[in-house]
């Protein structure tokens, strides 16, 4: 499992995870690497925009897809915004082809949401499930914890699909 | 709304303070400020660090069993809205935080406080066992219920015996 998720890391090539030093990433990279990561590691975590490859999380067919137009908001997407989005790879017979454009709800997001008692929440990648237009997932299953933002944006199916609510 | 305790130094997060990162397993690690978020960040291991909480029960330092803690444990089950728990419960805490409070001062000023008493029994102890290994030369001079008795032997006497041989 460690093997894979290296290799997917290294293929996502995004500036995000450039001098990234966290606990997950921390056990795949080279223990020298975390000397000179101790004074990079304090890294400003941005909004979801045009050209960020995100992870897809449910079992619609899509592995990464990028992100064209965040649909609300000026500066990009946040934890449970929808994004349009174009899949990048792809599993060989899934529903959903490579150079799809497609609807996604962000479910994981590096950068910090605050939620209404004052606190924040932060998660260890960016992620996305793919939606139809009216909100309906095109998969089937969900992996991973999803925050209960998504119960105020009204993605209730997807929240019944997840197995951990964070 | 719950009052939670932080990851990294067990301080407890109170509403509106710190961060919650959630893992990719699922774990939920919360911080009560930066500097335990950074520390986590830099991979550090809480029982290493020496201002933590996990460090000082660790090491001795902080009281770790005592019957006060039994009243915080976490309890995942609702209790329904009584006005007159809730009061006693109140009022509760606070006798028990400073009892908590006592206990642990206590606890300290032992540690503090040294080993004067088993530190001179064995002391003395030592001094009965080992004094051999200092001060073996001198108890022989002074003391001679300890050496061996000496015997004269006398020399002039054995001549005279010799020279009738002899002849």
């Amino acid at each position: 499992m460690a093997a894979g998720l290296v290799s997917k890391w290294s293929r996502v090539g995004c500036s995000l995870l450039a001098g990234h030093c966290n606990s997950f990433s921390g056990l795949l990279s080279a223990s020298h690497e975390l000397g000179f990561n101790n004074f990079l590691s304090q890294q400003q975590r941005t909004f979801i925009q045009m050209r960020t490859v995100l992870k897809v999380v449910d079992n619609s067919g899509a592995k990464k897809v990028m992100c064209i137009q965040a649909l609300k908001g000026k500066k990009g997407a946040r934890l449970g915004d929808t994004i349009v989005a174009s899949v990048k790879e792809a599993h060989p017979n899934g529903k959903v082809k490579k150079g799809k454009v497609v609807y996604g709800v962000v479910v994981r997001a590096a950068m910090q949401r605050g939620r209404c008692d004052g606190s924040e929440v932060k998660f260890d990648d960016n992620a996305v499930v793919l939606v139809d237009k009216q909100g309906q997932p095109i998969g089937t299953r969900v992996f991973g914890p999803v925050p209960h933002e998504l119960r105020k944006k009204k993605h209730i199916k997807i929240l019944t699909l997840a197995k951990h609510v964070a | 709304m719950r009052i939670e305790k932080c990851w990294f130094c067990s301080s407890t997060i109170y509403t509106g303070h710190g961060i919650q990162f959630v893992r990719n397993d699922a774990k939920i690690f919360r911080f009560c400020r930066s500097k335990c978020h950074k520390n986590f960040k830099m991979k550090r291991n809480p029982r290493k660090v020496k201002w933590t909480k996990a460090y000082r029960r660790l090491h001795g330092k902080d009281m770790t069993q005592d019957s006060t803690f039994e009243f915080e444990r976490k309890r995942n089950r609702p209790e329904r809205y009584d006005r007159n728990l809730t009061e006693n419960t109140l009022k509760a805490i606070k006798t028990i935080d400073k009892v908590r409070s006592r206990r642990e001062a206590k606890h300290i000023e032992r540690r503090k406080k040294g080993k004067k008493a088993q530190e001179m029994r064995e002391a003395v102890k030592e001094l009965e066992q080992s004094i051999s290994l200092v001060k073996a030369p001198s108890v022989l001079k002074e003391d001679p219920s300890l050496t061996l008795p000496k015997i004269k032997v006398k020399v002039s006497q054995e001549q005279v015996e010799n020279q009738p041989m002899e002849e």
